[in-house]
């Protein structure tokens, strides 16, 4: 007998002043992060993989529909009518913690979006998964671009540890987010067409905005948090890792 | 100097993203989350160029620009909106915006329309400049002819004998000559300053305008 399916799940409650609650339950399977879709998930016409096609979409048209948009759906049709700037009590349960913020529409949809859109199996998505282990709801966008990085750079280590190639210099991050922000734009395209209000494309444009900084920041804004690390860059620090030079795992001086 | 870049939209990543493009792009910017803020910057410090998100709460990316053409007309707006909507395109351009974005918007397009607003807009404002220049070289052209044109007639008005008669005609001949140089001039000056007095069209020739600003200073230094 097979043993049942872990799953991870995140609960979203959305409190609006004067109106309904709308709760929404993101369950993913715990070891692949993959989304568990409920049965009579709604599949408009909207959510085709021909309709609006991103530009960089590797799916082979063979491909019915889109599964991002399929993720995204039944969201989307919730919030169609809503404003992207209309104040809502978003309560998320986690297995560990439960958040709670008082915030507008978008940012409380970015953070379950976010959470879709890298758990879709979409190809070009699939490098944010193991961030949805780690979700944050609400997240800043500094703290974004950390999570990015910090997500990265351990799957190069993990890369390294089985001998492959790692990318320690954060030159594919880049190009990898070019390509998500690819994604996020046709998404937003595509959920221009499925609304009347802006809340969602809003909340799919939020995402982009974080892909569209991270280079920014990358190459000018992370001298801001460098004082944070100033303990790495003790002299004693650097002696203690050159004595480690021999380990495998240990990363090339950086460029 | 570093053009000036408010940029005035509700939901922080947007604001920290533009600010980070812009500045690397090499604009001096600052960040405000609506529109009633936006009015305050605006209060305490001369901006470019504003760019402005429409859909936000307490005052609404309409409302703003309202205000802003109205009380800082200098000041250029681009519209920024997640939600293509040609008839709020059509009224914010209607209303005095430039420009008309929809997001996400693309880096290189978003500079480079900013970039060519600007650029415009200080063309624009150097001929204003020697407009306003030249017409007060003018204006200060006609002033002193008519000061003479006045000083012989009261001349002429003394000399009634016929033994003045040559002279008398002298000083008439000396006036007629410079009423139709102010005549000329005057007529210049409403040619040149039509399109911005009267907000009329010159006769389209493509003119490089940082040119013609060097022509008409060369023309008012000569």
């Amino acid at each position: 007998m097979s043993q049942p399916k872990k799953i991870l799940l995140y609960q979203y409650k959305f409190e609006f002043e004067n109106g309904p609650e709308i709760n929404f339950d993101v369950e993913l399977n715990a070891q692949t992060l993959e989304l568990i879709n409920k049965d009579g998930t709604p599949k408009p016409e909207w959510t085709k993989l021909a309709y609006d096609q991103c530009e960089n979409c590797p799916l082979s048209p063979a491909v019915e529909y889109c599964p991002v948009a399929v993720n995204l759906a039944r969201i989307v049709e919730t919030f169609r009518n809503d404003v992207s700037y209309e104040s809502t009590l978003v309560t998320v349960k986690t297995p560990e913690r439960t958040f709670v913020k008082k915030t507008t529409l978008q940012k409380g949809l970015s953070s379950i979006i976010g959470v879709f859109m890298a758990t879709s199996n979409c190809p070009v998505m699939d490098i944010l998964r193991p961030m949805a282990r780690f979700h944050l709801p609400f997240a800043t966008s500094i703290e974004t671009f950390f999570r990015s990085i910090s997500t990265y750079l351990t799957g190069q280590f993990i890369r390294a540890a089985k001998g492959l190639e790692p990318d320690w210099n954060l030159q594919k991050l880049l190009v990898h987010y070019k390509a998500i922000n690819s994604v996020n734009k046709g998404m937003s395209s595509r959920l221009m067409n499925a609304s009347k209000q802006d809340a969602s494309v809003n909340a799919v444009v939020i995402l982009h905005s974080f892909g569209d900084g991270i280079s920014y920041f990358i190459q000018r804004e992370l001298e801001d948090i460098e004082p944070l690390f100033s303990a790495y860059l003790d002299p004693q620090q650097q002696h203690d890792q050159a004595a480690e030079a021999t380990d495998p795992l240990s990363p090339p001086p950086p460029p | 100097m570093n053009d000036k870049i408010l940029v005035v939209d509700d939901e922080e990543s947007l604001r920290l993203t533009l600010r980070l493009k812009l500045k690397a792009a090499g604009f001096d910017v600052d960040v405000t989350e609506d529109g009633e803020s936006a009015i305050e910057k605006l209060k305490t410090r001369a901006f470019d160029a504003v760019l402005l998100d429409i859909n936000m709460p307490r005052m609404n990316g309409i409302e703003a620009l309202g205000i802003i053409r109205q009380q800082f007309p200098q000041t250029e707006v681009i519209m920024l909106t997640g939600f293509a909507d040609f008839t709020t395109a059509i009224d914010c351009l209607k209303n005095g915006a430039r420009d008309y974005l929809v997001k996400p918007i693309d880096t290189t397009e978003l500079i480079t329309r900013l970039r060519s607003l600007l650029r415009s807009r200080s063309s624009e404002q150097a001929l204003y400049d020697v407009q306003h220049q030249y017409a007060s070289i003018f204006f200060e052209d006609i002033r002193g002819p008519l000061t003479e044109i006045q000083n012989d007639l009261n001349k002429v008005l003394k000399l009634k004998g016929k033994s003045e008669a040559t002279e008398r005609d002298k000083l008439i001949r000396d006036a007629r000559a410079r009423c139709e140089t102010i005549s000329k001039k005057i007529q210049m000056l409403l040619d040149f300053s039509r399109t911005e007095f009267e907000g009329k069209k010159a006769e389209g020739t493509p003119v490089n305008v940082s040119e013609l600003a060097e022509r008409l200073q060369k023309i008012r230094e000569s």
